[in-house]
């Protein structure tokens, strides 16, 4: 009964391997006997010969994986030629015995050869063409992969039109049934295509800008420029659909959107973009998202209720100093006092410690609030600060450091201190010392200022 | 601060790790990151150029030698190479007589194993029987013979089942299926099945061996106040418990020099983990061992001076320094407690978690590094890696990086190390930019953008990556480079470019380092055992990574230090060669030939018919080779080497000398001689066992018996035989044998407490070799020449009524020549060896010191008295009793223990005659 079955394997095994199990059999069947009560060849055999012997592995895998071996080492110490020659003796895998491995053959050989081409000398675009042909061919899983990344070679080497045709070939390609991600793949694919087309697009439009109005040929251009805008925004618009970093797609498809006068569309991928919780929380969706606002000329507080998430993502980028500027302006108080703690968190950043126009804010946002008497505000943001400010900002070291370096620098981080520290803290003591050795006037006003306001004093009132 | 205003397009679909047709799987593969393909082409209008290569740009990484250079005298101790999980997983040639400590409990691993491979153990037998086989449903046809029905047959096995053996429990009906389809069953699996199986357990033993707590690296590199000036921090000892600063001067065009010897401190624990940092110009040092963590200042004259101790009860597994504020640091232990800790404040408790981070795994490692925020950190375990604010809720944080499809990681993959690449120039790279080492791959993550993967490399490293290091950039505008070290000592250096508001790249394809094993060619070559010697040394693996870069060098320069585990610290200079166009080291054409060549080197298909070029067929990388200088240097190392004594001493073969037998036999009780015999029949070293237990009473001066029963004494003396597992046992289990074996050696200690005197001798055997002896060897000689030449006046100055006694004694001795020496007036050579009466003839020239002297004699008579009780069997022991003393003394420089602890038969020692004869 069970022998009846020999006779069709399983599609994915080769003949080989089945009569190699077929000639094993007389081993098996005679551990049958002398074995446990329930035999467990594959089990009790593997074990065993991994045990006894070290190596399981047949001589074509050890030498196998000594050849890989050898070409990430070339590889490595960027022997390219020596690299190509091994690859050669690699192509032997694709005839491995082993399914598995034979099914994993065709990637590992596409990674390894595409990465030795491209960095051979010798090799040109007509190479690697011709082994992205063969390879796609090889591996029927891979072909989607290898012709995106093919396309995307073609296009880095300059060659548009040819990877344009490379995608739309590949988009079209129909293996069996699609799995999943494979799905996915073909929707990337056809977003590359897009994006090709949008590049298209907008070298048509800068054509079209330099004709005459209203003549035949601007007619018949401008045609041509919408069918490229309607590919392209097909294919664009099912990609950002998918949870992903789309930057380069949402962009283009927006410009489109844009200037076909579409606003509430542009504005609602990007709102979806930036919005859409199964999307990474991508720091540029918000700040698109934002300039496309601030282009349209959108309320103050829709403005700022973007760059409020923005801030808790990423309280360091540059777009916050202005995003403080829209708060200071702001007529509404709470906006004020975030004003304050959108400064402070900008200079809490360590790639930010020296920039000097958020200093400058900082020193001068501090005076108003001083002025206005909104002690409280700074003491809120100054609290969790105020155990690691000062070493971090205000030691004697970054003063002498700050002083040698950028004296405006300095001196705004002086009046800082001062304010917040009062007059004692030693960056301010060394400045203003220093200041009254050069005579500069800056440092003067700021000590007088520093001498009437300061946190400690007042809270000392 | 900028964020890359166009990041790479790419899917983020969560979900767990080792989804193999993850659409983002093949959006990282390790070429296209080089290549930057998944960068769109910002401006289609403008052609885009050739960019040019890494190496046309900024030149290439040349090493002055092809292997790494020793930098200090190799430590004056043994190496013993460690285990490896293939020593582990064959029973083949063991390179070490003992067993595995750890064991995988196999039957949880192949029931794990069988779940996770489910489809491969099972599903193809589904699928080939389904056919045959009927569950129980309404048969269709009766005509079909070959239909089964396995309705009883599914239900006996979903029957009874012990745990852990399916099979304890079995129906004839199983019995009968199993024997009929046995042989079948289980071939189509055999392969896949077999080759998973042995994969999955040399991981284990892998996971098992992989020594977690050398994360980080235990070198550091402390900038001194001087530019070309700073100090090396890394520990020796065989304890690794000493911490040594050691000062170091570079120079601009050759290597680095040691200045002076290094301060040494000694610790109470192994120190596994240095870091180094510099912050506002205080140079602080953080040391982690198990159970401790320590800071130092150094100063700025480069003393170190002692900050604070840190007690950790379950052990710290990770240690970092703020790159922000002076003396702040942040502990993590293997409870899963992140504290953040400072000298001045004390400690501050983070988070706490004892589950990971993302999904269960029995790992306890933590780490935690710090960020871009001073008072943000990450939290990384294997499973991923958060992000804490000090100052919040410990439940609130983001995950930074999670083992998942986010970053399509594959199964089994663990997060190893994961460390913040801060750099203070806000020119070079983004400060907010994280590495994550795995098992497979290296991540860089921008901590804006959680869970997404900024950079993937796949980097084939053979040993699990616990060292990395970034650089600042070589020159101004350049790439910066980026150490990984793997703990086999597999080096790699990428190239990471992009400023403030690009994506972090890699400007070129990573290229490997030498490592220590590469400068094997530069040593002479040496007998069997000294070579052996060395390579191990060699291959041991690498512990700590520092790379400094010397100033004012006229072209870009970078030192790289590296410690191994058996102590040694070795360098080697790379320097940033300029690119001399088409004449390259490894015949690497300009690349801007790549578009002119018409004839391919035949790499357009896979046909492997088609012919080489042979024209650049030898790529030699190695234009460097191994100066005179760089030789020498290595040679001097070597000679220091094989001064080391080596970790066992060589078995030499006995050189039998009467005196011996004469001197030693007074110790036999009768066993000795079967153990002696084995002994030599095996060719083994005879072992202390072998010629029965050791006396207890009478100890030497400095030995304290630890209580009545003194069991440590006695499990040390056990365990000094190699039989402390016994010992063990037996002090487990059966208390009868126990008592049984006490009371023999009871016995034994009563009639052997004469030996006393000798155990008391050896003890002195470092004192002798203090007092300027060259060696064992030399002495013994110089002593049975003194002995040779005072025979004749003992012979005549033995009293008459001892010399029966003596002559009975001589008789038995095993000499071809002892026939003749009935008398002891003989002029037989064999009578040479019998020792003189007189103390004043005997020259002992070595015992200076009174003390020692009388700390030998044992009470007068008592020696003489065994002598003569019991003559016959005395001999047998003494050849090895000279080779027992020999090794202990030769080891009693390197090891102060086993002489003191382990009672030797040294007393043959020609000099301790002297008090014996005090009759």
């Amino acid at each position: 009964m069970m022998r009846s079955q020999n006779g069709a394997p399983d599609m994915d095994d080769s003949s080989d391997e089945w009569m190699r199990s077929v000639e094993e059999d007389d081993e098996t069947e005679a551990s049958i006997g002398s074995g446990p009560e329930v035999h467990l060849p594959w089990l009790s055999q593997h074990i065993q010969s991994s045990v006894s012997h070290g190596h399981k592995r047949t001589n074509f895998a050890e030498t196998t994986s000594i050849c890989l071996s050898f070409i990430q080492e070339a590889v490595l110490k960027h022997q390219w030629q020596q690299a190509s020659e091994f690859l050669q003796c690699y192509f032997q895998t694709l005839e491995d015995v082993n399914s598995q491995k034979r099914h994993v053959a065709p990637e590992n050989i596409w990674k390894l050869g595409s990465a030795i081409l491209y960095h051979h000398p010798k090799s040109n675009v007509e190479t690697f063409s011709a082994f992205a042909e063969r390879m796609k061919n090889i591996g029927v899983q891979n072909y989607l992969k290898i012709s995106l990344q093919h396309a995307l070679y073609l296009l880095h080497k300059g060659m548009v039109e040819d990877a344009y045709r490379n995608l739309n070939q590949a988009e079209s390609w129909r293996y069996g049934e699609m799995s999943a991600s494979q799905e996915k793949l073909v929707k990337l694919i056809q977003a590359y295509r897009g994006l090709l087309d949008y590049y298209t697009w907008s070298k048509k439009r800068t054509e079209l800008s330099k004709f005459d109005m209203d003549s035949f040929a601007t007619n018949a251009a401008a045609q041509d420029m919408h069918s490229y805008f309607r590919q392209a925004s097909v294919n664009l618009h099912e990609i950002i659909k998918i949870p992903g970093v789309w930057d380069p797609f949402v962009k283009s498809y927006v410009e489109m959107l844009e200037y076909y006068g579409d606003q509430d569309g542009a504005r609602q991928v990007l709102t979806d973009y930036a919005y859409d919780n199964d999307f990474p929380s991508n720091p540029n969706a918000h700040i698109y998202l934002y300039k496309f606002l601030k282009k349209e000329k959108a309320p103050v507080d829709k403005l700022i209720s973007v760059l409020k998430i923005l801030h808790q993502i990423v309280p360091s980028h540059k777009i916050m100093l202005e995003f403080h500027t829209l708060l200071r302006k702001s007529k509404k108080e709470e906006h004020h006092k975030l004003g304050l703690e959108v400064l402070f968190a900008v200079l809490d950043i360590s790639g930010c410690t020296e920039n000097i126009t958020a200093w400058r804010y900082l020193a001068r946002y501090l005076k108003k609030i001083m002025m206005e008497k909104h002690l409280d505000w700074i003491q809120e943001g100054w609290s969790s600060r105020k155990d690691w400010w000062p070493t971090f900002h205000f030691s004697y070291y970054l003063a002498k450091k700050n002083w040698k370096e950028n004296k405006i620098l300095a001196v705004k981080k002086a009046f800082t201190s001062g304010i917040l520290l009062g007059k004692g803290c030693k960056y301010f003591m060394y400045v203003s010392k220093q200041g009254c050795k050069i005579r500069e006037k800056s440092v003067k006003t700021m000590k007088k200022f520093v001498m009437k306001h300061n946190i400690l004093d007042s809270e000392e009132l | 601060m900028d964020f890359p205003d166009n990041l790479f397009p790419t899917f983020f679909l969560p979900g767990p790790p080792g989804l193999s047709d993850s659409p983002g799987s093949y959006l990282a593969p390790a070429w296209s990151d080089c290549m930057q393909l998944l960068k769109p082409p910002q401006d289609p209008s403008v052609n885009p150029q050739h960019e040019t290569s890494y190496v046309t740009k900024w030149g290439r990484w040349t090493s002055d030698t092809p292997g790494p250079l020793p930098f200090l005298r190799p430590v004056a101790e043994p190496w013993e190479p460690e285990l490896t999980s293939r020593d582990l997983l064959f029973q083949g040639q063991l390179r070490r007589p003992f067993g595995p400590k750890a064991t995988v409990d196999v039957i949880e691993q192949l029931n794990q194993f069988l779940w996770d491979h489910g489809d491969v153990a099972f599903g193809p037998l589904g699928r080939l029987l389904q056919e045959n086989f009927n569950l129980g449903e309404p048969k269709k046809s009766q005509k079909d013979r070959t239909v089964m029905n396995a309705e009883w047959l599914v239900q006996d096995l979903s029957g009874h089942q012990p745990k852990g053996c399916p099979w304890a429990h079995l129906s004839a009906r199983q019995r009968r299926f199993s024997l009929r389809g046995g042989s079948v069953l289980g071939e189509e699996v055999d392969g896949l099945l077999g080759g998973l199986l042995h994969e999955e357990l040399e991981t284990r033993w892998k996971e098992l061996l992989l020594n977690e707590s050398r994360t980080g690296g235990a070198l550091g590199w402390i900038p001194g106040a001087r530019p070309h000036v700073g100090q090396l921090a890394y520990p020796t000892g065989q304890a690794c418990n000493q911490l040594n600063f050691q000062k170091v001067k570079l120079s601009t065009t050759s290597g680095p020099q040691a200045l002076g010897d290094p301060t040494r401190i000694l610790l109470q624990g192994p120190v596994r983990q240095v870091v180094t940092r510099t912050i506002q110009e205080e140079a602080l040092v953080a040391v982690r061992s198990d159970h401790h963590c320590a800071v130092w200042r150094v100063s700025r004259q480069g003393h170190p001076e002692p900050l604070q101790v840190l007690g950790t009860e379950k052990g710290a597994t990770g240690i970092s320094l703020s790159p922000h504020l002076p003396g702040e640091l942040a502990v993590c232990t293997r409870s899963g407690a992140v504290c953040l800790w400072s000298p001045q404040d004390g400690l501050q408790q983070i988070y706490k978690d004892p589950e990971t981070l993302v999904f269960k795994d029995p790992s306890s490692w933590r780490w935690a590094d710090f960020t871009a925020h001073p008072r943000m950190l990450t939290v990384a375990d294997r499973t991923g890696v958060r992000l804490t604010d000090v100052r919040g809720p410990p439940d609130r944080g983001e995950l930074l990086f999670r083992v998942g499809a986010e970053a399509s990681c594959k199964q089994g993959e663990r997060v190893l190390l994961a460390q913040y690449l801060g750099t203070s120039s806000p020119a070079s790279l983004n400060p907010t930019l994280h590495l994550i080492c795995t098992q497979f791959s290296l991540y860089l993550l921008d901590e804006r953008l959680p869970l997404v993967p900024m950079l993937k490399w796949n980097h084939a490293l053979m040993s699990p990556p616990l060292l990395a290091q970034l650089l600042p950039p070589p020159c101004p505008g350049a790439p910066l480079p980026l150490l990984l070290g793997g703990l086999g000592g597999h080096l790699r250096m990428l190239h990471l470019s992009g400023g403030s508001s690009s994506t972090p790249q890699l400007a070129a394809p990573p290229q490997s380092l030498p490592s220590l094993r590469d400068s094997l060619p530069g040593f002479p070559v040496l007998e069997p055992h000294g070579e052996q010697l060395l390579q191990d040394r060699l291959k041991a693996p690498l512990t700590g990574l520092a790379a400094v870069v010397p100033p004012s060098c006229p072209s870009p320069t970078m030192l790289l230090f590296q410690l191994s585990a058996a102590g040694d610290v070795f360098y080697q200079r790379l320097w940033l060669q300029p690119d001399t166009g088409s004449e390259n080291a490894d015949s690497l054409q300009n690349s801007n030939s790549c578009t002119d060549h018409a004839d391919d080197p035949g790499l357009d298909s896979h046909d492997q018919t088609t012919a080489t070029s042979s024209l650049d067929t030898a790529p030699i990388p190695s234009a460097v080779s191994w100066n005179p200088r760089a030789v020498a240097c290595c040679r001097r190392w070597l000679k220091t080497l094989l001064q080391v004594p080596p970790a066992l001493p060589p078995w030499t073969p006995p050189t039998f000398s009467l005196h011996r037998l004469r001197w030693s036999g007074k110790e036999d009780k009768g066993k000795g001689r079967e153990g002696l015999q084995a002994a030599m029949a095996e060719g083994r070293l005879l072992q202390q066992g072998d010629l029965g237990p050791l006396p207890s009473s009478d100890p030497p001066p400095a030995h304290e018996p630890f209580g009545p029963e003194d069991k440590l004494t006695e499990r040390l003396e056990a365990s000094w035989e190699g039989k402390g597992a016994i010992w063990w046992d037996s002090q487990q289990g059966d208390t009868q044998v126990l008592r049984k074996r006490r009371s023999r050696e009871k016995r034994r200690t009563q009639l052997s407490s004469s030996f006393s005197s000798v155990r008391t001798t050896s003890d002195f055997s470092d004192i002798d070799s203090r007092h300027g002896t060259p060696s064992p060897l030399h002495r013994t000689s110089e002593a049975s020449q003194s002995l040779e030449l005072s025979q004749e006046p003992w012979v005549r100055s033995v009293p008459r009524e001892r010399r029966q006694t003596l002559r009975d004694y001589l008789a038995v001795l095993p000499s071809p020549d002892s026939g003749s020496c009935s008398t002891p007036q003989s002029q037989n050579p064999s009578s040479q060896t019998i020792p003189t009466s007189e103390p004043g003839q005997h020259s002992v020239p070595r015992f200076q010191d009174p003390r020692t002297q009388t700390l030998l004699c044992p009470p007068p008579g008592s020696s003489s008295a065994h002598c003569s009780q019991n003559p016959s069997s005395q001999t047998p022991c003494s050849p090895d009793t000279r080779f027992n003393s020999l090794s202990h003394s030769q080891n009693s420089s390197v090891r102060s223990l086993p002489s003191r602890h382990t009672p030797s038969l040294a007393g043959s020692q020609p000099r301790k005659k002297k008090p014996r004869m005090g009759f």
